[in-house]
């Protein structure tokens, strides 16, 4: 049983600075080619003031401010018994590389499903850049509670 | 009202794999995602998985790819996905988008993913900023 007292914990924000050099390996990782994404002339024909970044680019930041590995290790729930269940992003304005992205991130709900059987734990991650919010995700992590005796 | 100079597509589509091992320690690498479980076969194996299991933002990652490829980088305002099955390594990954509605400043488009023998990876949503009407 994960305690619920956990709901509401919220991490302090820090500061990820969007490297260039992690998003060009990111697109290569996804076979995104388009060089919009790394290289600040070609974005800026395109009408950005720099380079955008892919959809989900937002959880290598996340996780450099608190993975959801650390997340669920103060918490106490072994990784190797989680699956990722849902995840969402809304984009509210562009970030761009180079951006300092202020995140922090808060456990919104614990549920049990299937008579305790498995637990969801909701995470919501914000991302601002001078003070403007820029996103926000939701993820939604599965955890598989071991048979009790 | 008269019908958009360019309608929307429909439908979307987009194969991406088979994934190697390599693309999954780049992703690994890419997106602090090390879990053993991506890279390492034992590993899966001690937790019922026959392979390495591709990490499901890899998976979400080529749904984010499936709009941006048609309607450009930024365009995509939300991306949602619930994981509904795992693809592991050498799967080929296929991502489907289907128009649902036109909306003022967005149309929204419901995904669709599978995998080995079209089982089913994710299901979701996306809202795509609609293209200024040139």
């Amino acid at each position: 049983m994960i305690d619920r007292r956990h709901i509401g914990y919220r991490t302090e924000p820090t500061v990820v600075t969007v490297d260039r050099w992690r998003v060009k390996l990111f697109c290569q990782a996804i076979g995104e080619a388009d060089p919009i994404h790394w290289d600040t002339p070609t974005a800026q024909v395109a009408g950005h003031r720099d380079c955008p970044l892919p959809p989900t680019f937002l959880k290598a930041v996340e996780g450099e401010h608190a993975s959801s590995a650390a997340l669920l290790g103060s918490l106490g729930v072994p990784v190797r018994s989680v699956l990722h269940a849902e995840q969402a992003f809304d984009h509210l304005a562009p970030v761009c590389v180079g951006d300092a992205v202020t995140v922090h991130r808060q456990i919104v709900d614990i549920h049990d499903k299937k008579e305790g059987a498995l637990t969801f734990i909701v995470v919501d991650t914000h991302y601002a850049v001078a003070t403007l919010p820029v996103a926000r995700s939701r993820q939604t992590i599965l955890v598989r509670n071991p048979l009790e005796a | 009202m008269p019908l958009p100079a360019h309608s929307p597509p429909a439908t979307l589509a987009l194969d991406a794999g088979p994934v190697s091992a390599v693309d999954l320690a780049l992703f690994a690498a890419a997106s602090g995602d090390h879990n053993p479980l991506h890279l390492d076969a034992e590993v899966a194996r001690s937790v019922g998985f026959d392979r390495p299991v591709v990490h499901g933002m890899l998976t979400m990652a080529h749904a984010g790819r499936l709009f941006t490829q048609h309607f450009g980088a930024g365009s995509v305002l939300r991306l949602q996905t619930r994981f509904t099955g795992s693809a592991g390594k050498g799967d080929t990954l296929h991502l489907q988008a289907t128009l649902q509605e036109v909306c003022a400043d967005h149309l929204r488009y419901s995904i669709q993913g599978s995998g080995r023998d079209g089982a089913s990876l994710v299901t979701g949503e996306a809202h795509v900023r609609r293209p200024a009407q040139g």
